[in-house]
């Protein structure tokens, strides 16, 4: 089945775990790493059609993050999960190219409508390369 | 109060009176001794011509008896004319220095010495041999002056050409006749006449010294003491006072002087006074900025700490709250709907939102102190905030009325800050009104203090605040809304914002009938 693969980046083990068994028992194949670099090297390795990044992290912050992933893979979208939210990060976030933002403590629901729409929109894009 | 000159004799009447009255009496002095002596010389000599005139006249009756030889005759006649009033004594000597006749009969037949003084007048030791009309003064054994007057009897063709033949043709002076005449009656006149110029002279003196005084005192010494006596008042601080000296001359000049000089200090006193004031004033104004200032300095050091902290422990509990979310999402769904383990688990994670709200609200700390304040259009962050707010479907029953005033200018503010506050506002008075009310948003220019403020109301219907609430709204926590609605941490955030914009936040309400609040932010 191809729903979508999914690279989460968090710092805290629950985030993970909580994004895992969220978004597995839907089909989407995710992968988990603690870091930013461990991130970067994952996704030099295989392929994801979407990233799931904490904006706030001991070494490279998510905004790092999503800089560096719209730089080499500019395909790739990025959903940032932030514990506090401001306008203002958010509003750099998106103006970096970022697809949404999801505030913690989130519910399922909102973490599985903002990857469905970020995979649809990222499987649009591909049909649009490949015709 | 009626005021009194002095009366001293250092005072200036004093002195003016001493040395007039001293100068006026040396005067007189002079005066009335040269009109005595002078009075008395003349009087003197109308005597003298009078005596001399007398003498010739008993010189003349007596011719007759002298030419005729008839002695007892010549005798007769002295004695008569002697016994006149006035006249002491009338002598007649002949050639040898003897009283031929005399009015008193026991001198006729002296002797005269040829060394007395009467002879040696006419008889010098040198021979020389003159003789005119002669008199002096003396004084009488009685104590009274006397004129003693002398006349030659000279001899003529009649004299040594008489049947009797006694004188020779050759001798010029036959004899003396002397009268002695008294000065008693003249002396009283002369005392009398002293005496009334003495009285006159006193009494020209007095009345003049009274009217000096008289006029010393009423243009002088008067309003000297006046004048001093206001000198007085006003270096006692009495600035009001004013001389009342209304004359023409050098003092009612004076005084105009002194007045305008008065009202001139008064004048400069009282701006002095309100210029202190203002001093005053400015420095209070200014130690209450300092204050305000500082105080805001506290306010925002202290919420840019609880920020910090706030931030902190936001994201350190969100995460284990999201793991708490999550998991009970993921559980929910393995229990059909109605059981009671779900309604368990709906619990939980009804509390664990609960949490999350709590730390949004704490957030909002961490929020409330912005780096950067640019120019903020108030109205236009009032209607975004609206915006926002009346598209949600529990604002349907709320009326929204706005009167906003297109001339505030832009303030110095966050834009998000302010936008926040504004949402809280709203949001409470929503509250307030269970969803329907009217809810009244006004903005305008005000002026405290000397200050230009926006000001900010929000005038609601709804429940109004009461009297022991009203002081403690502003207290993080303090809520009066149900479990898990209410953080109290609204009005706390809102309160730190303003406060950090230099602003201020004031409430006013009734209970029952709603409540207003103002927000104020200085302008400029
Ligand atoms: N417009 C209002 N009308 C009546 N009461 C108000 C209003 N605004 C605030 N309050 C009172 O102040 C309390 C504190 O408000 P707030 O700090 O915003 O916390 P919260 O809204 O979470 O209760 C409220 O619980 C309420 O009792
Ligand atoms: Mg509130």
């Amino acid at each position: 089945m191809d729903t979508g693969k999914i690279l989460v980046i968090d710092d805290e083990d629950i985030v993970r775990m909580s994004c895992q068994r969220i978004l597995a028992p839907e089909g989407y194949e995710v992968k988990t790493t603690k870091s930013a670099v461990e991130g970067f090297k994952l996704l030099g390795e295989e392929c994801f059609d979407v990233v799931l990044t904490d904006l706030k992290m001991p070494d490279i912050d998510g905004i790092e993050v999503l800089r560096r992933v719209k730089e080499e893979w500019p395909d790739i979208e990025i959903i940032m999960i932030t514990g506090y939210q401001t306008i203002n990060t958010a509003v750099q976030a998106i103006k970096l190219g970022a697809f949404d933002y999801i505030e913690k403590p989130f519910t399922p629901d909102s973490i599985l409508s903002a990857i469905g729409k970020a995979v649809e929109q990222r499987k649009e894009k591909k049909q649009d390369k490949g015709r | 109060m009626k005021i009194k000159p002095r009366k001293t004799p250092y005072s200036l009447t004093g002195r003016l009176l001493w040395t007039i009255g001293a100068l006026m009496a040396v005067v007189s002095t002079i005066f009335w001794y040269f009109l005595i002596t002078y009075q008395e010389k003349e009087l003197i000599a109308n005597f003298v011509k009078y005596g001399m005139s007398f003498v010739d006249n008993v010189r003349k009756t007596t011719r007759y008896g002298m030419l005729t030889f008839q002695e007892i005759l010549i005798q007769q006649t002295v004695e008569a004319v002697g016994s006149t009033e006035g006249v002491v004594q009338i002598k007649i000597f002949n050639c040898k220095g003897k009283v031929a006749h005399s009015s008193q009969k026991k001198d006729i037949g002296i002797i005269l010495d040829s060394k007395s003084p009467a002879c040696l007048a006419c008889h010098p030791p040198d021979k020389s041999h003159t003789f005119t009309p002669r008199w002096s003064i003396g004084k009488s054994e009685e104590g009274f002056r006397v004129l003693n007057i002398v006349q030659p009897i000279y001899n003529e063709p009649a004299c040594y050409t008489s049947a009797c033949h006694v004188h020779p043709k050759n001798r010029k002076i036959l004899g003396l006749v002397e009268a002695n005449l008294s000065l008693a009656l003249l002396d009283r006149a002369i005392n009398q006449q002293s005496l009334a110029i003495t009285i006159y002279v006193f009494v020209f003196l007095s009345v003049i010294s009274v009217v000096l005084c008289a006029i010393l005192w009423k243009f002088v010494s008067t309003p000297v003491s006046i004048l001093a006596e206001g000198m007085k008042r006003v270096a006692a601080g009495d600035l009001e006072h004013k001389v009342e000296i209304n004359t023409r001359d050098e003092m009612g000049e004076l005084a105009k002087c002194f007045n305008s000089m008065t009202s001139d200090l008064s004048r400069a006193k009282t701006e002095l006074i309100e210029w202190g004031h203002t001093l005053e004033r400015k420095v209070e104004e200014k130690t209450e900025a300092i204050k305000k200032a500082q105080e805001q300095l506290i306010q925002s050091e202290k919420l840019a700490s609880l920020g910090r902290m706030a931030a902190g422990v936001a994201h350190e509990i969100n995460n284990p709250l999201t793991g708490v979310v999550t998991f009970g999402h993921l559980l929910l769904k393995k229990f059909p709907e109605g059981s009671e383990e779900r309604q368990d688990i709906e619990v939980i994670i009804e509390q664990a939102n609960r949490c999350s709200n709590i730390i949004k609200g704490l957030l909002g700390f961490s929020r409330a102190t912005s780096a950067e304040k640019g120019g903020e259009n108030i109205n236009t962050l009032l209607k975004r905030s609206l915006d926002i707010m009346s598209h949600k479907a529990d604002f349907f029953d709320v009326k929204f009325i706005t009167r906003l005033d297109e001339s505030l200018p832009l303030v110095k503010a966050g834009g998000l800050q302010l936008q926040q506050v504004f949402l809280n506002m709203i949001l409470n008075a929503v509250d307030a009104m269970d969803g329907k009310g009217t809810l009244t948003i006004s903005t305008r220019n005000i002026m405290e203090n000397g200050l230009a403020f926006a000001e900010i109301e929000f005038a609601d219907t709804g429940c109004g605040i009461s009297e022991e609430n009203m002081t403690k709204i502003f207290e993080p926590f303090f809520t009066t809304k149900p479990v898990g609605k209410g953080t109290g941490l609204g009005l706390a955030v809102s309160y730190g914002i303003i406060k950090d914009h230099g602003g201020n936040i004031i409430v006013k309400s009734e209970v029952g009938r709603g409540a207003s609040f103002y927000i104020r932010i200085p302008i400029g």
